[in-house]
């Protein structure tokens, strides 16, 4: 047996729902970004493995690819700013857990 | 540079720039401020008899219109007309208007706020010029209102109860005729499409059939409030409360004249029916209110019940004069232009004549108070000929010429009117000639009991002779009050007035008019003299026929009815009003859909808790909501 486009598919639909939930219901921030991380990635896999089961003679475009390193340089761009904001907040509130910092609503 | 509109600029903005002045910088100075506010007025005066007596107009009427604001097809024009009517009301405002104001720098001398008083009094110069030579009913509106202002402003002058009653009396009852004037200016502009009062005489003169009565009425509505006629007299007496130079330039030679002005300004926009109302009314307050004048004992009442019977005669005098105008013999007579000469000939005459003898009267009253302290009770007065006899002579003077005694003014003028009458309406006729015999009546009672025995007060008894500056404007009203009559005295361009625009009784009329005259006049004074004794200290009639005395004192009810009416009638419907707006309009529509807001802010309010998470669920909902709505779901 062969392993097909439904199984990354089912492996990426997989991660993106523990990403999901965990930035749902998680506390700490940095597990929350972790989630994200992982949504992220579970959308990369889903692109790479669409590239890689639609490849054919008539059509060699490695679009699916391309966009994912793409992917990976920005997110990795967004990790170096998103664990900044998180240090600083840790910084100045001795906490990252997001019950905690509910500065958003009116006081 | 001397070219008759600069002068009017002139006359129009001095007094303007002298209010503001004294607005500005001089409401502590007050003898900084008496001297603005009275050189204005000379130089005024000064400017005026030079426009009228020299070369520099030649009675052409002047009419100018300068463009001030334009809104969609209403056009809001500012300017002059200024024919021979306006120039001899211009002359009436500006010359006996700085007498008064000369009169006022020695009977204010020891006011506290004289920068207020004297505010007042420019402003008044100001809006009453502006009133004369307005070119169009708009801007005329303006300026009536502006005069109706400094009126409240001044009866409030002294800051009392009563003054502060008076003045809101006088202001509201105003508000009342001003605003069927409004309505009618805003009609007539709807019917004719200008408020020009030159253009609508043309405009009537082509289209007779546009004009209607119940626009002739509203503008009578006008008059109504600012000639104080009956019913809306009950402010003229009340707003004796304020100074009395006030009573003399407002309340009797100028401002309530204004409404007679107007009605001479827009003659042609009378009906018929509109014109018997006027000659109705006129009459009536002819009458009512010379009748009143014997039911009180303060000496400025008296005075302020007699300008209004002298109203009274000038609206009549107008209605009668235009009436016989339109007549056809008439306007074969003397021309298509007939109805404009004898009605306002004969109103302006008469109102000229009076704006001296009234002011007169009321400054002599002045001089008197001033020195009775303030004792205005003419049963308390007496013994005034010894301790002043200028001011004594000069309101015998006033006194003949109001009673109609030839050669005096009032005897001339007041004659041209019992002519007109005479000619036009016979029961009008009796009714004017009664009236005459009234007022000689009740001024002979002031005259015989104020001036005449012994003091009757302690105050009278310490009376002494008011200062020059108090009686110069005496002694030269008393002049223009005895010879007023004669061309002579007027400049050269207000000659018309005797030439053509009044009628003279001749011949056989002329006796009857003269006898008439005689008989009311001096008649009428025996008669006073008779009834009420020289110096007596108390009313005669009051004593020897009460009830007689009551009729006379109760005004026939007039205050008394309109408080009912205000208290019983006009309170109840405001209270349920006000209900309405509390509830309604308040509560229900400015309260109601403020709360509503707020609500909806509470309830929206719950959704923000500051955790990321619960956005990440909105962002969530947001995400499905979008999907349902391009997938077509709803």
């Amino acid at each position: 047996m062969s392993i097909g486009l439904n199984a990354y598919l089912t492996v990426a639909g997989l991660l993106f729902a523990i990403g999901f939930f965990g930035v749902l219901l998680r506390r700490n921030t940095l597990v929350i970004y972790m989630c994200l991380e992982l949504m992220l990635n579970a959308a990369n896999l889903a692109l790479v493995a669409f590239s890689r089961y639609n490849l054919t003679e008539k059509n060699p475009m490695m679009d699916g690819n391309v966009f994912v390193f793409f992917i990976i340089t920005v997110a990795a761009a967004e990790v170096a700013v998103g664990l900044a904001i998180i240090v600083q907040l840790y910084r100045k509130r001795q906490s990252v857990m997001v019950d905690e910092i509910a500065v958003l609503k009116e006081p | 540079m001397q070219t008759p509109v600069t002068l009017l600029f002139l006359i129009l903005l001095i007094p303007l720039i002298s209010g503001i002045l004294i607005g500005l910088f001089c409401r502590k100075q007050g003898a900084l401020a008496m001297v603005l506010s009275v050189g204005s007025a000379g130089l005024q005066m000064a400017l005026c008899l030079y426009l009228l007596w020299s070369e520099a107009w030649d009675g052409t009427t002047i009419h100018l219109n300068y463009e001030w604001m334009r809104l969609g097809l209403f056009s809001f024009n500012l300017g002059f007309l200024f024919d021979k009517n306006a120039a001899l009301m211009l002359f009436v405002v500006n010359f006996v208007g700085f007498w008064i104001h000369l009169f006022s720098a020695g009977y204010m001398k020891d006011d506290e706020a004289r920068g207020r008083f004297y505010l007042g009094m420019s402003i008044f110069m100001f809006s009453m010029t502006g009133l004369v030579i307005s070119s169009n009913l708009m801007m005329m509106f303006i300026f009536w209102e502006l005069v109706g202002f400094s009126s409240y402003m001044l009866i409030g002058h002294y800051l009392t109860k009563n003054a502060a009653n008076a003045a809101n009396k006088a202001f509201i009852v105003n508000r009342v005729g001003d605003f069927g004037f409004l309505i009618g200016i805003i009609w007539a502009y709807w019917v004719f499409g200008t408020t020009d009062i030159a253009t609508l005489q043309s405009l009537v003169a082509q289209r007779p059939d546009l004009l209607i009565t119940p626009i002739s009425l509203l503008l009578i509505a006008g008059v109504l409030g600012k000639s104080a006629q009956v019913p809306l007299h009950v402010w003229l007496p009340d707003a004796m409360e304020g100074p009395t130079p006030v009573s003399a330039l407002i309340h009797a030679a100028t401002m309530v004249a204004a409404g007679v002005y107007l009605l001479g300004r827009i003659y042609f926009l009378y009906t018929p029916t509109a014109l018997d109302a006027i000659i109705l009314i006129g009459g009536i307050t002819a009458v009512f209110a010379a009748i009143c004048a014997f039911g009180t004992r303060d000496i400025k009442k008296i005075l302020a019940y007699s300008t209004l019977s002298q109203l009274g005669y000038l609206v009549a005098a107008f209605g009668l004069g235009t009436e016989y105008g339109h007549r056809p013999e008439v306007i074969a007579e003397h021309g298509a232009n007939a109805a404009a000469l004898f009605g306002v000939g004969a109103a302006n005459f008469h109102l000229t004549t009076h704006a001296f003898f009234k002011a007169l009267l009321f400054l002599g009253a002045g001089s008197i108070i001033h020195a009775l302290h303030h004792e205005q009770d003419i049963f308390k007065m007496g013994g005034l000929w010894k301790s002043m006899p200028v001011t004594s002579i000069t309101f015998a003077v006033a006194v003949l010429a109001i009673t109609g005694v030839p050669p005096l003014a009032g005897f001339h003028s007041k004659d041209a009117i019992l002519y007109i009458a005479y000619l036009d309406n016979p029961i009008t006729f009796y009714l004017l000639t009664g009236t005459a015999m009234l007022t000689a009546l009740y001024m002979g009672r002031l005259w015989f009991v104020a001036f005449w025995g012994k003091p009757r007060s302690v105050n009278a008894s310490h009376a002494h002779e008011s200062s020059w500056v108090m009686l110069i404007p005496l002694i030269v009203l008393a002049l223009y009050s005895a010879l007023g009559g004669f061309m002579v005295m007027y400049p050269r361009a207000l000659h018309f007035l005797l030439h053509d625009s009044v009628l003279h009784p001749e011949g056989a009329s002329y006796t009857l008019m003269l006898a008439i005259s005689l008989i009311a006049g001096i008649g009428g004074l025996v008669l006073a003299a008779v009834i009420y004794k020289p110096g007596a200290a108390e009313d005669r009639v009051q004593q020897k026929a009460p009830a007689l005395y009551a009729f006379f004192a109760s005004k026939l009810y007039f205050d008394e009815i309109y408080t009912f009416y205000v208290k019983k009638i006009q309170d109840r419907v405001a209270i349920i009003l006000n209900f309405l707006d509390l509830f309604l309009v308040g509560g229900l529509l400015v309260r109601g859909s403020a709360g509503m807001v707020g609500l909806l802010g509470m309830i929206s309010k719950l959704s923000l808790t500051g955790n990321i998470q619960t956005y990440v669920y909105w962002f969530l909902i947001g995400i499905i909501g979008f999907w349902l709505y391009a997938t077509g779901v709803f």
